[in-house]
């Protein structure tokens, strides 16, 4: 560890010369791979070519009709995903916390939320095309309907909304879970109704809350690329896949990079507003000693059924979608010959092969030091004070909270050419996943860090331990869930992300994600399904894994599926 | 446990400023002289934002002072870091470390002391034994009660040995009951270890009932420094006389100059005190008056005159064997069980006083008018208000 903190003193300001080199590595870092591609990119479309600033570029893309609808089509979908998703959420977050239901069906409805946030992109979408396509079980099977066409806003809509939706429902219970019942119980004391205590308490002690998980909804639908890319279609084009289509299509990487600026101001809006407005919000609700385990009847028995049944609905239809995309890897051609076989399997695990390797070792690589990278960031952060500080969080997040495909197409211009030419190689494809996905591993840590007493780290200078010891013994095993967490996050993202690394993927280096794409592009259905389960099926086991870790630590109570969330 | 040889803590001209907000430059500590004999237990009492954590923060190192020095056994230990001044420190939130049992707890600082591991186990079980915890090496502080955990934080604080204990306001996250217990059991473990002990409380009883010598701080300042007797008779101030206690001020005139009393004019009455300040004739005092040193009494000294004018005949069930000085009209009582506290309203004075529990036909019915005797033994003056 290059840390030797010193203990947080009064005074002075002096600063570690191990905190300053660590500060000095990271600011390198993160001007190599966050602000460098940013400034290139723009570079790329202000620049006329001849040292001059010239807004021609983006004035061509930009006033081309089709770009235009499509500017407006992504806010469109991301205000109705953002709006549906929030109620989907809150209903589920609202009988979670207060249906008083059994462990095992909040098991089963945690497992079942818990699915679309660990899936590979495409999984809802090809669900959708299985179940409402010109051949679909529903459509076709079901009701014999022919010709139906599922490309559009409303199956694009539906298909986010359903993998998006467990973020609010992770944001909200929370929140729903911390309102002391005390206080509900106090306004129904007070003479109020059920429907009153609900209204006039606790949908009021949620807004925060609710317009958080909307924004965060908002966000993912805006950058969401995958999605719209298989379901939306020519009717409906949305700005990711329109830029991913002007430099892959057309071969204009200018146009495409001038399409995902357009990207750029909505998505940084709705970033700040979440952050610095809507995040310090948050009601307390917790006053001096907490209810407890006092029961308290806050919906009626009507209400709870209803409430269930909604929620059930829902799962079945979530765990209906995965059910399909199992049995689809297994038959040989859905929709036309459901014969039992395991050929998709082999195309997986033979030509298939080299991209789950790749997308392996890819992961393994940028797991710890996304990991080891949000430690020691946020441990600085929370903990030190140094010069500019608060930028370098600032700086931390940009990529978290840029749409990928922004992410994508800057890392392609910036690593294209020398100085720095990274193109083609796994380097471009990890530095992108870990200063992509390393931010949630800074978050948790600055949030334990929040939670850790200084008496802790007082209690162990009193006893004798230097600063260094401290580190070891005290900081270290209490922040390490934190570590855990983000660790996990940047693996679970390594294996199903896929908007910012389409731009980064060459011959010598591809995804398994990328390979799902090929194969629907293809219509090759079977193979698509069969690498979405193996890449499920892996994420569980290495969540699986990381949750036996964290078991060992007794600090917190960090769960990697908690912070997916945020 | 082995006894530890006492040390000797002074303080001197120990100061700290910070920013506020609004005040502007504020001290948290100002000019804080004290001087601990070696296994003295001395106490910080004082309203909350007084100083006292914040010294004794500066005398464990956790901060460092703007100016002053602290000495241990005559060692110069100011900057010191906390870490190298082998000190035992309480926290109020008892800081146990939730990542460890009780018993790693418990062993961290013998370990900082690079102790041999057979002599760790060996010391850490005597000193959960000492605490009471025996059985309790593997449990997690998240298992524990309130209680418990001040046990374990008073184990991993005593089991290094320090030169000096201090604890933070270690009582105030526990119940009455058990608060009443813990302060007993920490008082008698300091007897037994003698270990020179700095102890922090806002609460004046628990600060009596634990403390050789209190020390009286308001705005970051030393008011007063002394034994629970000499801070409760003679506070010396107003601010010390209504913090140790409760007091009845009473404006009074001083009379008379004698060589070893004073007799002074307090409501139409002469009261003759012991305990005086330099006065003179003619001065403006005030009695100090604790609700145990005011006595009921049916015999009036004052004019019956003016007996009757303020409500009639006495209480015949009175005794007393002594002049009244005043009477008094019962204007509220509280019963506490062993004692009843009574408001009387005295020539348009409100007075506290407290009588034990003699059994149900000794108690006063309200609006009864009743005589008053002052203890003069038990009475010291204050300077006029405002001086």
């Amino acid at each position: 560890m290059t840390l030797s903190p010193a203990l947080p003193q009064g005074g002075g300001r002096r600063v570690d010369p191990a905190v300053a080199v660590t500060a000095v590595i990271l600011w390198a870092l993160l001007g190599l791979f966050i602000l460098y591609p940013l400034g290139m990119m723009l570079y790329r479309v202000l620049s006329d070519g001849q040292g001059g600033f010239t807004l021609s570029g983006l004035a061509t893309v930009l006033t081309n009709k089709h770009n235009i609808r499509a500017f407006w089509n992504s806010l469109l979908l991301a205000a109705l995903v953002g709006s549906i998703g929030t109620v989907l959420g809150f209903l589920f977050a609202f009988t979670a916390a207060r249906a008083r239901l059994p462990a095992w069906l909040l098991m089963v409805i945690d497992a079942a939320v818990l699915l679309p946030l660990v899936s590979p992109p495409f999984t809802t979408a090809i669900g959708m095309i299985f179940s409402f396509g010109p051949r679909g079980l529903i459509t076709y099977e079901l009701l014999g309907l022919k010709g139906v066409t599922v490309y559009g806003l409303t199956s694009t809509m539906f298909s986010e909304v359903l993998t998006y939706f467990p973020i609010a429902y992770l944001t909200l219970r929370p929140i729903l879970a911390a309102i002391d019942s005390n206080i509900e119980g106090m306004a129904m004391s007070l003479g109020a109704s059920r429907w009153k205590v609900f209204t006039t308490v606790t949908l009021p002690l949620c807004v925060p809350g609710i317009a958080n998980a909307f924004l965060l909804l908002f966000a993912a639908s805006l950058a969401d690329f995958a999605t719209p890319l298989i379901l939306a279609g020519n009717v409906f084009p949305v700005l990711p896949t329109q830029a991913y289509l002007q430099i892959t299509g057309l071969f204009d990487l200018r146009g495409g990079a001038a399409l995902s600026l357009a990207l750029l101001f909505p998505a940084l809006a709705v970033f700040l507003l979440q952050r610095y407005w809507v995040g310090r919000r948050q009601h307390v609700t917790v006053t001096g000693k907490g209810a407890g385990s006092t029961p308290f009847d806050s919906i009626s028995p009507g209400a709870r059924v209803a409430l269930l049944t909604f929620c059930a609905s829902v799962t079945i239809i979530v765990l209906y979608f995965y059910a399909l995309l199992l049995y689809a890897s297994l038959v040989m051609a859905f929709g036309a010959n459901h014969t039992f076989t395991l050929t998709h399997y082999r195309v997986v695990f033979g030509e298939g092969m080299r991209a789950v390797k790749d997308t392996l070792f890819i992961a393994a690589i940028a797991m710890p030091l996304g990991g080891l990278y949000g430690l020691l960031l946020g441990y600085l952060v929370a903990k030190k004070d140094f010069v500019g500080k608060r930028s370098m969080e600032m700086v931390s997040m940009i990529n978290y909270a840029l749409p990928g495909t922004i992410v994508g197409i800057a890392y392609l211009i910036a690593f294209n050419d020398p100085p720095i030419e990274l193109t083609g190689t796994a380097l471009i494809i990890i530095a992108c996943y870990i200063f992509r996905y390393g931010p949630t591993g800074i978050r948790a840590t600055i949030a334990l860090l929040s939670q850790i007493d200084k008496s802790l780290e007082e209690a162990s200078a009193g006893l004798g331990a230097g600063s260094s010891t401290t580190f070891r013994r005290i900081t270290l095993p209490l922040v390490l869930p934190a570590f855990f967490a983000g660790l996990g996050v940047v693996f679970i993202r390594s294996m199903t992300a896929i908007s910012a690394t389409i731009f980064l993927v060459s011959l010598s280096w591809t995804l398994v994600t990328v390979k799902i794409l090929e194969n629907m592009t293809e219509l090759a259905l079977g193979p698509a399904a069969a690498f979405s389960v193996l890449v499920v099926v892996i994420v569980f086991v290495v969540i699986g894994l990381i949750g036996w870790v964290l078991r060992f630590f007794r600090a917190g109570s960090m769960r990697v599926t908690s912070i997916l969330g945020g | 446990m082995d006894v530890i040889a006492p040390v000797r803590v002074q303080i001197e001209g120990l100061s700290r400023r910070f920013v506020h907000r609004v005040k502007g430059e504020v001290y948290a500590a100002r000019d804080v002289t004290l001087d601990v004999a070696p296994g003295e237990f001395l106490t910080l009492l004082g309203p909350s934002g007084c100083g006292k954590t914040t010294t004794l923060r500066m005398i464990a190192g956790f901060e460092k002072p703007d100016a002053g020095r602290v000495l241990f056994a005559g060692e110069d230990v100011t900057y010191l870091p906390a870490n190298q001044r082998n000190i035992g420190f309480v926290f109020q939130n008892y800081a146990l470390f939730p990542h460890l049992s009780v018993a790693e707890n418990v062993a961290y600082g013998l370990e900082m002391r690079s102790i041999a591991k057979a002599e760790i186990g060996k010391r850490v079980a005597e000193v959960l034994e000492l605490v009471g915890l025996r059985g309790y090496e593997h449990q997690f502080s998240s298992q524990m009660s309130g209680g418990e955990q001040q046990r374990v934080a008073l184990a991993r604080a005593i089991v290094i040995r320090p030169r000096v204990l201090l604890f933070d306001e270690p009582l105030s996250n526990l119940d009455a009951k058990l608060r009443v217990q813990m302060r007993d059991e920490i008082r008698d473990l300091q007897r037994r270890l003698g270990i020179t002990t700095i102890y922090v409380t806002h609460d004046q009883e628990e600060a009596m009932a634990v403390s050789d010598r209190i020390v009286v701080m308001n705005q970051g300042s030393v008011l007063a420094v002394g034994t629970a007797h000499e801070l409760y008779h003679r506070p010396g101030s107003e601010f010390v006389a209504r913090f140790i206690g409760r007091v009845n001020l009473v404006p009074a005139k001083v009379k008379e100059v004698l060589l070893e009393s004073i007799r002074v004019e307090a409501l139409g009455a002469v009261v003759e005190v012991g305990m005086a300040p330099r006065v003179a004739v003619g001065d403006e005092v005030r009695l100090v008056l604790r609700p145990e040193a005011i006595v009921v009494t049916p015999a009036v000294a004052v004019t019956p005159a003016k007996a009757g004018a303020q409500g009639g005949e006495l209480d015949p069930r009175l005794r007393g064997n002594d002049n009244a000085h005043w009477t008094a009209k019962v204007a509220s009582r509280v019963f506490l069980g062993e004692k009843m506290e009574y408001r009387l309203d005295c020539a348009g004075i409100s007075l506290h006083i407290v009588r034990y529990n003699a059994g149900p036909a000794e108690v006063l019915e309200e609006g009864a008018t009743v005589g008053l005797r002052v203890i003069e033994s038990a009475v010291s003056l204050l300077p006029k208000e405002g001086v």
